[in-house]
């Protein structure tokens, strides 16, 4: 009886691993049945080049929605770091021309403001989905008040490269989010916070005991998940030639609805880095599909509440819940 | 403890007036003081019901999308429906708490990732009300339907005789109701009130339709007083309202909090942000320390006992 139960849930939990798979196939069949060129390697191009910069910031995002943890920075990071980006290369507001070197300048910044969320997490002992969005408001701020309100153009085409740049036919962009994926695979399978990032999410006081230090593995994520979102911005700022603080807005919702309907579990120790490529591809065949129906864009981010309404609702352990607040 | 927590608040508020009012003297005015109460009173609405989803143990992240909807709702009906669209604007809100509660309770979805979501589909319900424009209301229309918000009665601006009727309401209903009662002990042993035979989801659901209903308030006030509505109205009032609450002493673990409070916790962010503006502090840099302030009032007032692991 007992085998019987764990086998059902076996069976269950290996049909939840391949159900985001089926859905994107599906997907990608229902909008090629109302365009045919959808399936085209131009547009399947195009699909991967929008999908480039949701799909660095869900790497860093996936890592810490499976240590049970929220990140609701995103928008802020991704503002003040492309706005560095913007004022180091050249540009219309400052004198600077530092080139490919500002890239990693910012990328560092993004780094310091999740180290900021991890420390401030960790040691106040604040939930995290109230300490980022403090520090995303703050990061809002702090990119609008580096601007004082105002917007910068780039001029550096060698930066603006990295976005618009293309190798073997292959815009940048795609290749650098392949990249991003690779090394959080890399992260994610083969190394010790890794593994200690799934533990931590399944059972936190078990993870505890077994010696895995918590406090130091949650700030190293916050802060990888900021370089994460860091290139995130610097991708944006070369996608559109400018640095402002609105330029992540609906960065966050993506993000989110990316993670879970990719089957990574909001409540922590179920999913993993792949299952967040799967989940952004989706996200974008279906905002392409609608464009491509003639659906106002502006419902898109409704289809998104809904989108992560049904994967949260699909997803959740609740025998783990206990009372749901 | 519990006292200090309950007197930290107002002693807070007494002391940045008095700040303030050493840097500008004309600060003490009660003409002044009017406006600065008159002006915090759309975020006062808006925090009233968040109030009771945080004394539950939850959180509302759709507050701000709702007050843009329903100011998005006045714009467009008040034209054709006059007072009708006021109450029509707030009962959109009602809907979106509706449905913040039902995903949230009956799919058991953790509120700040449901009411995350809500707060989309709230959006894009805004943009399709107005058009995707922001709406303007017409001058003589505001003369007509909305002087109850934007005029005066013996004196006082009428936003705070709204609010003040607000205060009462809802304070009698937390204070003095069965309901109130529910809602102060699910946030403090949410087990026990289940053992103890009351429908917990019932409370749950109806308090976030509370939540949605005056954060639909606040926006009818905020497209009143601006003479317009948009989709974008209130976005920059979220994090304003939660500190609001959680400054007051509202603690973000459930339980503790009143409407009393989270009135001085709108006020406290209120004079705060009018001293830093006397200071020359800019805007933007307004909103970094604020990011800090909830941090900060968060970490304070939260009752670590009841928590065990801190996700």
């Amino acid at each position: 009886m007992a085998l019987a139960v764990r086998t059902s849930k076996a069976g269950f939990a290996k049909w939840r691993a391949w159900a985001p798979l089926a859905v994107l196939a599906g997907l990608c069949i229902l909008v090629s049945l109302f365009n045919s060129n959808f399936l085209t390697v131009s547009n399947s191009l195009r699909l991967l080049n929008t999908a480039a910069i949701p799909l660095v910031l869900s790497m860093g995002a996936t890592f810490i929605i499976l240590m049970g943890s929220i990140d609701l920075s995103v928008e802020g990071v991704i503002a003040v770091t492309a706005v560095t980006v913007s004022l180091l290369v050249a540009n219309d507001l400052t004198g600077y021309d530092y080139g490919l070197w500002a890239v990693p300048v910012a990328i560092i910044a993004g780094g310091l403001l999740g180290l900021l969320n991890g420390v401030l997490h960790v040691r106040l002992k604040t939930p995290s989905f109230m300490t980022t969005l403090g520090v995303g408001f703050a990061g809002v701020g702090i990119a609008t008040a580096m601007l004082g309100g105002q917007t910068v153009r780039i001029s550096d085409q060698t930066f603006r490269a990295l976005s618009l740049g293309r190798v073997g036919g292959v815009p940048m962009a795609i290749w650098i989010a392949l990249s991003a994926v690779i090394v959080a695979y890399i992260i994610q399978e083969r190394t010790r916070i890794g593994r200690w990032v799934y533990a931590i999410g399944t059972d936190e006081t078990t993870a505890r005991q077994a010696g895995i230090p918590i406090e130091r593995t949650r700030i190293l994520i916050f802060s990888l998940a900021g370089l994460f979102y860091g290139l995130g911005g610097v991708l944006s700022a070369a996608q559109f030639g400018q640095g402002h603080a609105l330029i992540s807005q609906g960065r966050l919702f993506t993000t989110v609805t990316a993670v879970v309907v990719g089957g990574t579990s909001l409540s922590g120790g179920v999913g993993s880095v792949l299952n967040s490529v799967v989940g952004v591809l989706i996200v974008v065949v279906l905002a392409n599909g609608m464009v491509l129906m003639g659906v106002e864009p502006y419902i898109q981010q409704g289809v998104q509440g809904l989108l992560i309404i049904v994967a949260v609702a699909l997803s959740l352990d609740r025998s783990r819940l206990d009372v749901v607040k | 403890m519990e006292h200090i927590r309950t007197m930290l608040p107002p002693a807070v508020l007494v002391a940045m007036v008095l700040i303030v009012g050493l840097y500008d003297t004309t600060f003490f005015s009660l003409s002044n003081f009017e406006t600065v109460i008159s002006d915090t009173m759309s975020l006062f609405l808006m925090a009233t019901g968040l109030t009771l989803v945080i004394m539950m143990g939850g959180i509302d992240l759709s507050v701000q999308a709702v007050a843009s909807m329903a100011s998005c709702i006045l714009a467009v009906y008040l034209p054709e429906l006059g007072f009708l669209a006021i109450p029509l604007a707030v009962l959109g809100g009602t809907i979106a708490g509706l449905l913040s509660g039902f995903v949230s309770i009956a799919l058991r979805i953790p509120s700040f990732i449901a009411t995350l979501a809500a707060g989309g589909l709230v959006t894009s319900a805004a943009y399709w009300f107005s058009d995707t424009r922001s709406v303007d209301i017409a001058e003589d229309l505001t003369g007509r339907y909305l002087n109850w918000a934007v005029g005066t009665t013996l004196g006082i601006s009428n936003d705070i005789w709204v609010g003040a009727i607000f205060l009462i309401i809802l304070g009698v209903l937390l204070g003095a109701t069965p309901f109130g009662r529910y809602v102060r002990a699910i946030g403090a042993q949410e087990r026990a009130v289940i053992a103890s035979g009351i429908n917990v989801n019932r409370v749950k659901i109806a308090t976030f339709m509370l939540s949605g209903t005056m954060a639909a308030v606040a926006g009818v006030m905020m497209a009143a007083r601006l003479g317009s509505g948009s989709p974008t109205l209130a976005n920059e009032f979220l994090l304003p309202a939660i500190a609001a609450v959680i400054v007051g002493g509202t603690a973000i673990t459930g339980g503790v909090g009143s409407i009393w409070r989270t009135l001085v916790g709108a006020l406290i962010i209120q004079v705060v942000r009018i001293g830093m503006t006397f200071m020359g502090v800019s805007v933007f840099t307004q909103q970094i320390i604020f990011g800090f302030i909830l941090v900060a009032a968060v970490a304070v007032t939260m009752d670590r006992k009841k928590i065990l692991v801190i996700k």
